[in-house]
């Protein structure tokens, strides 16, 4: 996870390592590494899902500011 | 009885009574309506009948041939139409109406003309084709929402992106969202909105009438939305069909609230789709090192692998049969050999040699003699052709002339046949039959 891994793009990178371990064709050597890496990956959404706070609601000013915006009740 | 004659009014003439009352009226005389048009009658004789009527109340009314052929639309039940005409009293019927002059379509009825003109113009251009629809990304990190900062459709996409997947933010770029400057202020917005680094964009309102999502309708929000770099759901109402803008939009949802569905994925889901995803990887890396193992136990437990004498016992075997046919094959071509020279010492030949040599003496013999008969054929005939020759030269040489009294005179070798040839003093030879004269010209003629 050298770059800056999105959320979407761990999961593409999982469904893809997922691909090649069930198409057979992949030594057990090559196939470890793959699952080590694909755990990480998940490991890494996981994590993104439960630290995430909740996000506040932001609106952009007129002047270009952004400020928190909260809808009036 | 003759009280009641005169206290008593005939039904024609009330009615032409209370028509006089209309026509003086002069507000009457030209009055303008809106309405719906309801019972619509188009008689054959050209003449339209209907009846214009709003939530309330209703008129009658008839448009004469004359009038009608000036219309630019077919009049229809439902329709909504602005007229012009005078009222008047039908004594006939004891009804009054609107006697319409001019008739044109209310504003929602142009402005349907107007949204099925640009619509078609825009699908011509390709606006709305499906290669140009960017895709929605699952899971975005940031949307965008373009409406306005109050009202039902910004509370409930907020709620609803907060009860689904609330770990994304979210920026609202507030926006008018009706009357005349709407289209205008939603580009702007779009563009804005275009400067930030978003997932996707949620364009639109709450419900309306058509008029009051107008603005969704215009050809700038159109080209605006197809020239957007993030992908745009629109959410337009819910109470017509579709809006220009929902055609253009990368995705269309019926209202705010499904736009916010559509544009974020539910937490549970997706820790669902995670977990899949983790049992689907455990599962296969276990299927495929129990793979691996029943190899190798296979391998550990075969009989080479167990016995491995047996291995070293195979290539013993291997080699005495490999001895064996090469000790085999070369004892076979030895007696082959032989066999071929025993053929050979006993052929008729080596044991008879004169055999050759007595045939070949017999043809040597028969071979001279032809040899001599040919040699002494040919030379008779060659000395038969000589003496021929013979006598030819015989008669063609110089000195049989010579014998005859002619002699030949020679300078230097040259036979001189002409004076010219020599000069006065020249020494010449003189050749006779018998004898030879050296000479000196004297004169020549």
């Amino acid at each position: 996870m050298e770059k800056e891994q999105t959320f979407e793009s761990a999961l593409e990178n999982v469904e893809q390592i997922l691909k090649e371990l069930e198409s057979g064709e992949i030594d057990l050597d090559k196939a470890i590494d793959k699952y080590t890496e694909a755990m990480k990956l998940i490991k890494f959404c996981n994590e993104k899902l439960a630290s995430a706070t909740e996000k506040v609601n932001k609106i952009l000013n007129e002047d270009g500011t952004l400020t928190e915006f909260n809808v009036e009740e | 009885m003759f009280d009641v004659a005169e206290k008593y009014l005939t039904i024609s003439s009330i009615n032409e009574y209370i028509k006089t009352i209309f026509e003086e009226n002069e507000f009457l005389h030209k009055v303008y309506l809106k309405g719906e048009i309801s019972n619509f009658k188009n008689h054959t004789r050209g003449h339209l009948y209907f009846t214009l009527k709003d939530d309330a109340s209703r008129i009658s009314a008839i448009m004469f041939y004359n009038r009608a052929v000036t219309l630019n639309f077919t009049p229809e039940d439902g329709m909504n139409v602005l007229v012009e005409g005078r009222i008047s009293c039908y004594p006939v019927g004891g009804t009054y109406q609107i006697y319409v002059d001019k008739m044109e379509m209310d504003g929602l009825g142009n402005l349907y003309i107007e949204y099925e003109k640009l619509k078609q113009k825009l699908a011509q251009e390709g606006l709305f084709a499906k290669e140009h629809k960017k895709p929605i990304p699952k899971y975005p990190q940031k949307i965008g929402i373009i409406t306005a900062s109050t009202g039902a459709a910004i509370k409930d996409i907020l709620s609803t992106i907060k009860r689904r997947y609330p770990i994304c933010e979210t920026i609202l770029f507030p926006s008018l969202v009706q009357g005349a400057s709407a289209a205008a202020d939603i580009v702007r917005q779009i563009k804005r909105a275009n400067e930030f680094d978003l997932d996707v964009i949620i364009c639109g309102r709450g419900g309306g009438s058509i008029e009051d999502l107008w603005a969704f309708n215009e050809e700038i929000v159109a080209r605006a939305i197809y020239e957007s770099r993030i992908p745009i759901i629109s959410a337009v109402g819910h109470e017509i069909d579709f809006t220009i803008a929902d055609f253009v939009a990368d995705l269309r949802a019926p209202t705010p609230t499904g736009a916010a569905e559509m544009a974020v994925p539910t937490i549970l889901d997706t820790l669902n789709i995670i977990n899949e995803k983790r049992i689907r990887l455990n599962q296969t890396i276990m299927h495929k090192i129990k793979n691996m193992q029943h190899i190798v136990e296979t391998l550990k437990n075969s009989y080479v692998l167990k016995n491995p004498m047996t291995l070293y016992e195979l290539k013993e075997q291997k080699l005495d049969n490999i001895l064996d046919k090469l000790n085999n094959h070369i004892l076979e071509k030895i007696k082959t050999g032989q066999n071929k020279l025993e053929v050979v010492k006993n052929s008729y030949i080596l044991k008879n040699p004169l055999a050759i040599y007595e045939p070949a003496k017999n043809e040597i013999k028969s071979f001279n003699m032809k040899l001599n008969n040919f040699i002494q054929h040919y030379l008779e005939q060659q000395k038969h052709q000589i003496n021929l020759l013979i006598n030819t030269i015989e008669l063609k040489n110089p000195l049989t002339i010579l014998e005859k009294g002619y002699s030949l005179v020679t300078k230097d070798a040259n036979l001189i046949k002409n004076s010219n040839q020599i000069a006065v003093n020249d020494t010449v030879n003189i050749k006779l039959y018998e004898g030879e004269i050296i000479a000196t010209v004297k004169e020549k003629k």
